[in-house]
């Protein structure tokens, strides 16, 4: 089921890379549309359904298992816990979304949909792969599905920000490479099988060599996430990506940084991890401090977003510090931040996810990021202004909203553990206040430009697509035990509670 | 009855109101009704006392009960929000669905806020109460300067919710629990912390100092915002904590002196504010942040059960007050106390608001002097120095309450002009105002034997004995302040008194408190927010870039130096690859022919026809690979010229591979 996951958009890409269509009839697009959105709800049904079928035993689950290269211990492995499963899942509805967001497709239909589905099908092959040569190979060829779809599809200077993030990107994975070799060398007999090696916990002595081994997962994982400072490619990305590109970059692709902290040298060498847990905190810290700061002065509402997703991120690193620290008798505290940091992967998802397409939306009528362009919309995008104050709302963290959800577990987990980072990184939280706040008052508070006296409101498609991601922030921010005990059953045992 | 319906209430009816916000008057009267709902239903509460959970998984619950001091509060919402939201309705044009059904929700917030008995329940409250009075506060959002004022509340504020952050987590690791009771079970770091924690939120809520100022911001809402938020809502959320709280926190010793000295600090500021603002709503907000100061003198000196009964009657009396002055602007067309004076002309309104400030100035018999009766008692007996101050409070209050009812609805104009025609209000503000009035008049019931008892139980705590002494001194200070302001009055000085440019010093007022906010805080913030854009565009990414640089001119170099060699190499390895698939393909093809001859007698059938699919498969890959490996190669003949970050690209490749390289041979 897990295979049909990743292999139904995939054959579904392939399908339509070499289908021949005439997209430029309104009708043949129609149903390419469709075709392509209904092949990318497929894996989210069935997410849905092993998500019914998932017991929350604390170890991997639906496991499905087959030889590939049996010499060198790499088998294709995929299957589930309590972390991964929601972010699967939440990885294959924002990709449903973003494929089903009205953007401007550039008279190339076909292939924005074939590249988007092999995104999908790389992305969820992240979340789903157990065996580490398995997990590289989908990593890298998400790389290569998002390199072309902000370098064909973006606007401005898309080629030279594409290739930026492709190359940034890349070194990163080549860190993480030479760190996945090394792990697989330490294992004894040697294989790729996460499983087998987190029983094995080959490196367990610690030493100069699992420290290497530490720092090039960790570069690899921190230029993902990203972490300051080697979060330069992610704003270029961002801006110059189109919309729904750069919900699936924020939502799916940086998760993929913080979920590799947590399903690698988190779980395959957690003594070293220990070790590295305050420094990694205080990175965490200065990239929620930085990236709110950095955001709060922006003048390109895309590139405001694309700040405070460093910044939540910093908030995700900050809870996975605490919770692989070496302090003894804050278990109940550890579990708490790890619940958060997991819960914070998949709210940010919605919650960015949403921001982002609507900054799509917004540079479909306006043309401009520019926020000193706007104003008073209020009055003309009722719609939009709700749901852009929804989501901005929940990203700033108030309560009701699946971000408070998080950043409360996060930092009550925290200050158990790293008490005064807990404390700096707090001040993040009235940051973003203030530059959502910000945010808000210039697009659509205030006297209407006459430049947008014609503004349309949101039209039925992207009012259908933004519910949803609205709708479920709004279900985690006020009933969230269907996802709390999901993670919780994989967490509590994580942390030795 | 679950405590539920108390917050959900609101919620729900605020919903529809939203939904049927075009017919006026459906939303005003689901308005009023729910809130009538939500009185009899908190009646019901307060006697049955239930109790409710909500599980959030993970650790995490919400817990609510009406209990203690919860009791009074929960009836004390809508018994203020209901008048108020009458009077929105019947006074507001501008987006007026849109106000009633805010307010709405904002009391099932509030509701939430007072029933809440663990730190995440009431942090959860805590912001919601923030976020909408944000909404609130920036109802009229064409004008530019409302939103900007209600973004200052709004993050105000919120630096004070970290606070309960704080208190949550700290709370939380030193005892695996979020419930309030369990404060009293810390010791160390972590109870100081939690104790500093509940301070800073309470503070910033309650509009204390430092934090003060934010309520001249929340000025930019409606009159009927203000006169909720300032009297049983928002700003009273911060007492109230304390009152919860504070008998969990008598261990550390420093909390009661501090959040006295803050209390007292703020009464009397807040008290000179009020005194020399020209602006009704301003001085009423510095009467607001003087009050509650009041409140946290009270409960520093150790008499919760004395602050929670000036929370009531400053409830009552400082809603009666706004709605008062919001009756005056709407006569006036004006904020401005000295064009006003409108005594002779709005006679009810006049007696009406004079209820009001008599309570403020805590005039017996009315239930606000009882409270700060209680108030001067309690500090009399903690310490005489901190008795006196009250005092000193009394006579201020008593000043500024009698100097606002004589500019406003004194008999005699205080400036000279034309007389222009006044807007009289309509019945349905009398109603609200007279509703309000009486409440007050009936707080004075307090004064009868066996109030003192009553107010003991509802808020668990005890009341000082009071001093015959401490009372006279109280009385006398009252009658003098209001004798000296009369005689200000009559010589005209009162509009500007003696020290209005002292506090009056910005366009902030407060001492010039918000300037200083912007210059130690604020400006420094938003300079380092642009300070740190620039760098992480030029410096950050620059080194980033230089690499980039660094890489292309040497893969330049090494391109111009290979450039003879390099076409025909390409050239040679995708000849080269083609020859070595082709050849693989015939030993391939050999053997699978050799291997399905061999095994096919005694093989299963089924396992040849796969592994010959598999097979086929692999061949077309490698004959695939072969091919683009040659069209590769004679691209990159192509890209010499121009495409310099290709090398790149293949000079990261290759550093790559050769780290690689190096940790396989480690």
């Amino acid at each position: 089921m897990l295979t049909a996951a990743i292999f139904v958009p995939l054959a579904a890409s392939i399908v339509l890379a070499f289908a021949k269509l005439d997209t430029d009839r309104p009708r043949t697009l129609l149903m390419l549309r469709s075709g392509a959105t209904v092949a990318a709800a497929v894996p989210f049904l069935l997410l849905a359904i092993a998500w019914s079928r998932f017991e929350g035993t604390g170890g991997f689950e639906l496991v499905e298992q087959v030889p590939w290269i049996p010499t060198l211990g790499i088998g294709y492995t995929v299957g589930v816990d309590g972390v991964s499963l929601p972010l699967a899942t939440m990885s294959a509805l924002l990709f449903t979304v973003a494929i089903v967001y009205p953007v401007d497709l550039r008279g190339r239909a076909r292939a924005y949909f074939a590249l988007f589905l092999f995104l999908e099908a790389a992305s969820l092959g992240v979340f789903l792969a157990l065996d580490l040569f398995l997990f590289f190979v989908f990593w890298d060829l998400s790389l290569v599905g998002m390199y072309f779809l902000i370098g064909v599809w973006g606007h401005g200077d898309a080629q030279r920000s594409a290739l930026k993030f492709f190359i940034y990107t890349l070194a990163g994975s080549l860190a993480l490479l030479l760190g996945i070799i090394g792990l697989f060398l330490a294992t004894e007999p040697r294989t790729f099988d996460m499983a087998t090696i987190i029983e094995q916990q080959p490196l367990a002595g610690g030493g100069l060599y699992a420290t290497l081994v530490f720092v090039g997962l960790a570069i690899g994982f921190a230029v993902k996430t990203p972490l300051v400072p080697v979060h330069t490619w992610l704003p270029p990305a961002h801006v110059d990506a189109p919309g729904p590109a750069s919900a699936v970059l924020a939502g799916v692709l940086l998760k993929m940084g913080t979920y590799g902290f947590l399903r690698i040298p988190m779980a395959m060498q957690p003594d070293t991890f220990a070790r590295f847990a305050f420094p990694l905190g205080v990175l965490a810290v200065i990239a929620i401090l930085y990236g709110a700061l950095v955001a709060l002065a922006q003048t390109d509402v895309k590139r405001l977003i694309a700040y405070t997703s460093i910044n939540h991120m910093g908030y995700v690193i900050l809870g996975l510090a605490a919770a692989g620290a070496a302090v003894g008798g804050q278990e109940a505290a550890q579990a708490v931040a790890l619940t958060g940091a997991t819960v914070e992967m998949v709210a940010h998802g919605f919650i960015t996810g949403a921001l982002f397409l609507i900054s799509g939306s917004i540079l479909a009528r306006g043309q401009t990021y520019e926020l000193d362009a706007y104003g008073g919309l209020a009055s003309r995008a009722p719609v939009l202004t709700v749901f852009t104050a929804i989501a901005a709302f929940a990203s700033l963290g108030l309560p009701g909203l699946a971000g408070f959800v998080a950043e409360f577990q996060i930092f009550t987990g925290t200050l158990a553990v790293f008490p005064w980072l807990a404390g700096l990184g707090l001040v993040g939280i009235v940051l973003t206040a203030a530059l959502f706040l910000r945010m808000l008052q210039k697009l659509f508070l205030g006297p209407l430009p006459e430049r947008w006296e014609n503004w349309h409101d949101l039209g039925p498609v992207e009012i259908g697509a933004l519910a949803v991601l609205l709708a479920l922030t709004i279900i985690i921010g006020v009933a969230p035990a269907w996802l709390l005990d999901v993670i919780d059953s994989t967490v509590g045992p994580f942390v030795g509670r | 009855m679950t405590p539920w319906t108390l917050p959900l209430l609101p919620v729900v009816a605020a919903t529809l109101m939203f939904a049927v916000r075009r017919r006026d008057r459906g939303v005003a009267l689901l308005g009023v009704g729910s809130l009538i709902a939500v009185l009899v239903s908190a009646l019901w509460a307060a006697v049955t006392s239930p109790t409710a959970a909500w599980r959030w998984g993970g650790g995490l619950e919400l817990t609510l009960a009406v209990d203690g001091f919860s009791r009074v509060m929960v009836v004390l919402i809508p018994v203020v929000a209901l008048p108020v939201v009458a009077y929105a309705a019947a006074t507001e044009r501008r987006g007026r669905s849109r106000l009633l059904a805010l307010l709405v929700a904002f009391v099932g917030a509030m509701q939430l806020l007072v029933l809440a008995r663990d730190l995440l329940t009431l942090l959860v409250a805590w912001e919601l109460v923030g976020a909408i009075s944000w909404a609130l506060i920036g109802h009229d959002w064409k004008a530019r300067g409302n939103s900007q004022a209600a973004a200052h509340a709004f993050v105000t504020t919120r630096v004070g919710d970290l606070g309960l952050y704080l208190a949550a987590g700290l709370l939380f690791a030193g005892t695996g629990t979020f419930d309030l009771a369990a404060i009293a079970e810390l010791d160390g770091a972590r109870l100081h912390g939690v104790a500093a924690g509940v301070l800073v939120a309470a503070a910033a809520k309650s509009a204390q100092l430092p934090f003060a100022p934010w309520l001249f911001s929340a000025m930019a809402g409606p009159t009927p915002v203000s006169a909720l938020l300032h009297s049983a809502t928002l700003v009273s959320a911060g007492a109230y904590l304390l009152i919860q709280v504070a008998p969990t926190l008598t261990s550390v010793d420093w909390f009661a002196p501090t959040v006295a000295a803050v209390g007292l600090a703020t009464a009397l500021a807040g008290g000179v504010v009020a005194f020399t603002e020209r602006h009704i709503k301003r001085a009423l907000a510095g009467s607001t942040s003087a009050q509650y100061g009041l409140m946290f003198l009270a409960v520093g000196a150790g008499s919760v059960a004395a602050a929670g009964a000036q929370l009531v009657a400053h409830a009552l009396f400082k809603a009666l007050l706004f709605l008062s002055a919001g009756v005056a602007i709407h006569a006036t067309g004006t904020a401005r106390l000295d064009r006003m004076g409108l005594g002779r002309r709005l006679t009810w309104a006049a007696g009406l608001a004079g209820v009001g400030v008599l309570a403020l100035a805590a005039v017996p018999p009315l239930g606000g002097a009882w409270s700060k009766e209680q108030i001067v008692a309690g500090a009399f007996a903690s310490t005489r120095w901190l008795g006196a101050t009250t005092v000193l409070i009394a006579f201020v209050t008593a000043a500024y309450a009698s100097r606002l009812w004589l500019l406003a609805f004194g008999p005699e104009r205080s400036y000279p002009g034309p007389q222009q025609p006044v807007v009289r209000p309509g019945r349905v503000e009398m109603v609200a105002l007279g509703t309000l009035a009486g409440g007050s008049l009936l707080l004075g019931l307090l004064w009868v034997p066996g109030g003192a008892e009553l107010v003991e139980s509802l808020t668990g705590g005890s009341l000082a004995h009071g001093t015959l002494g401490g009372f006279v001194a109280a009385m006398t200070a009252i009658a003098t302040a209001v004798g000296s302001v009369v005689w200000l009055h009559r010589r005209g000085r009162l509009v500007s008194p003696v020290g209005a440019e002292l506090t009056r010093r910005s366009e902030g007022g407060w001492f010039g408190l918000p300037v200083a906010a912007g210059t130690l805080v604020t400006g420094p913030v938003l300079r380092t927010s642009r300070g740190l854009a620039a760098v992480d565009d030029r410096v950050i990414d620059a080194g980033v870039r230089a690499a980039a640089a660094i890489a292309a001119a040497l893969s330049r170099t090494l391109a111009r130096l290979a450039e003879l060699t390099f076409a025909t190499a390409v050239d040679g390895i995708a000849g080269g690859a083609i020859r070595l698939a082709s050849l693989l393909r015939r030993r391939v093809e050999q053997a699978v022919d050799a291997a399905v001859a061999g095994t096919a007698a005694g093989t299963d059938l089924l396992a040849v026809v796969s592994r010959h699919l598999d097979d086929r498969a692999v061949d077309r890959t490698v004959e695939t690979l072969a091919v683009r490996t040659g069209q590769l190669g004679r691209r990159s003949q192509g890209s010499q010229t121009g495409l310099s970050h290709h090398y790149y690209l293949y000079v990261t490749v290759g550093a790559g591979l050769l780290a690689l390289v190096l940790a396989v041979l480690r």
